[in-house]
């Protein structure tokens, strides 16, 4: 297996996310492209005893800043790390690529080069979240789209069914995240996606939840605008960052549970929806979220994510 | 020019599902909820039929259609005549 590590994105590239990528090769048999300016990954790999037959460079000169137009900044920096990245995947020189840069520049990248599969205008990110019954909930989208209408969010929730059959549950439950869970309850983008969502054959919809049902039994996936879900996510990592120092003033020590909820530990979330494996990591990933991102990206290739994500597409649209 | 309109249009309309008929050269973009992405991939759709690179302005930021469509086309008419 090869996996391109995007190694210019991110608050704590190149340095950090090389050090990832080293620890994964240190640690298992597989290949790691690093793809970036290559004096400095050069340099930086001086640090380090490594395998060198496992790993490869591929120069990239150009790299795309978060405050850039992802879908314009795409076509204009050919020689951007993601864009590399992603055509090394497309073009089967790669089994899956990894970024922790802009997301929106990654999913721009996933669009016009890995490609959308039939029946899906915008990948969503998925993210799992543990929940009381000891499994995992599906978040979907937690970033990508910030804005989203309502069929696409009835995507997003066939695409979290096609996720949860991937990770062993072929019928889940679906909900929608709202401010109540009245069918009337919400803003008009979630008025209209609950009643198209209702309406969808073969998907276990079972109606709105709240945000506070998200770490209960009540569904499976939940599925939200990247807008929402983004500012979700980003708030449970404050509440659990909070809520880890307060336990450590009162008791000296912190659970083991709480590793559940370090995002270094889940490292990164795929796109969905899209003809190739292309995980995104957390902007300020270091060593550990890097490494954990690549673990992922190799799960989802030995799994067959994507071919499994097709099939159950082509049984629902 | 008109052509090359009519088959943008076209293009656009499947893309974002409504009428081409309301698409004018004074639509806006956010008229029709289209994106950055939307767009690109509008511009990629007539590259395939013309079969041609549109260059990219980073100093251009479109918001409305017919602006849009004026430089594609005149960078169209530049290559041909080339």
């Amino acid at each position: 297996m090869r996996i391109a590590v995007d190694v210019m994105g991110g608050d704590y590239a190149p340095v950090e996310v090389i050090a990832g990528a080293i620890k994964w090769i240190q640690e298992n048999d597989s290949q790691i492209v690093m793809i970036g300016q290559e004096e400095l990954i050069k340099e930086e790999l001086t640090k380090y005893c490594y395998d060198s037959s496992r790993l490869s460079i591929v120069n990239a000169r150009e790299v795309i800043a978060m405050d850039e137009s992802p879908a314009t900044a795409i076509r204009r920096k050919r020689d951007a790390s993601i864009v590399v990245a992603s055509k090394m995947v497309k073009e089967k020189q790669a089994d899956a690529l990894i970024s922790c840069g802009s997301t929106g520049a990654q999913m721009a990248a996933a669009i016009f080069i890995l490609g959308r599969m039939d029946g899906v205008e915008r990948p969503p990110i998925v993210a799992a979240i543990p929940n009381t019954s000891g499994k995992k909930t599906l978040l979907i989208d937690v970033g990508a789209n910030v804005d989203c209408k309502a069929k696409q969010l009835l995507q997003f929730a066939i695409l979290g069914k096609a996720y949860a059959s991937f990770s062993g549950n072929p019928n889940p439950r679906v909900a929608l995240l709202n401010n109540g869970e009245e069918e009337s309850k919400g803003n008009n983008l979630s008025i209209e996606t609950h009643a198209l969502l209702k309406e969808q054959p073969g998907l276990n919809f079972v109606g709105n939840i709240e945000g506070r049902e998200l770490f209960g039994n009540h569904c499976d996936v939940v599925i939200c605008d990247g807008f929402t879900g983004n500012i979700v996510l980003k708030t449970m990592e404050g509440m659990a960052m909070f809520m880890a120092r307060l336990i450590t003033m009162e008791t000296g020590q912190l659970p083991s549970f709480f590793n559940q909820l370090d995002y270094s530990k889940a490292g990164g979330a795929p796109l969905l929806g899209v003809n190739g494996v292309s995980i995104v990591c957390h902007g300020s990933s270091r060593q550990e979220a890097v490494f954990n991102g690549i673990r992922i990206a190799a799960e989802c290739v030995t799994r067959q994510m994507v071919k499994l994500q097709q099939e159950e597409l082509a049984k629902i649209i | 020019m008109e052509e090359f309109f009519a088959l943008a249009r076209k293009i656009l309309a499947e893309q974002m599902d409504v009428d081409p008929e309301t698409l004018t050269m004074e639509t806006t973009f956010e008229e029709i909820d289209a994106d950055s992405i939307d767009i690109v991939e509008m511009i990629m759709a007539l590259e395939d039929v013309y079969d041609v690179e549109f260059p990219e302005d980073e100093k251009k930021d479109y918001a409305i259609l017919g602006v849009l469509i004026t430089d594609l086309y005149e960078y169209l008419r530049q290559i041909k005549n080339a």
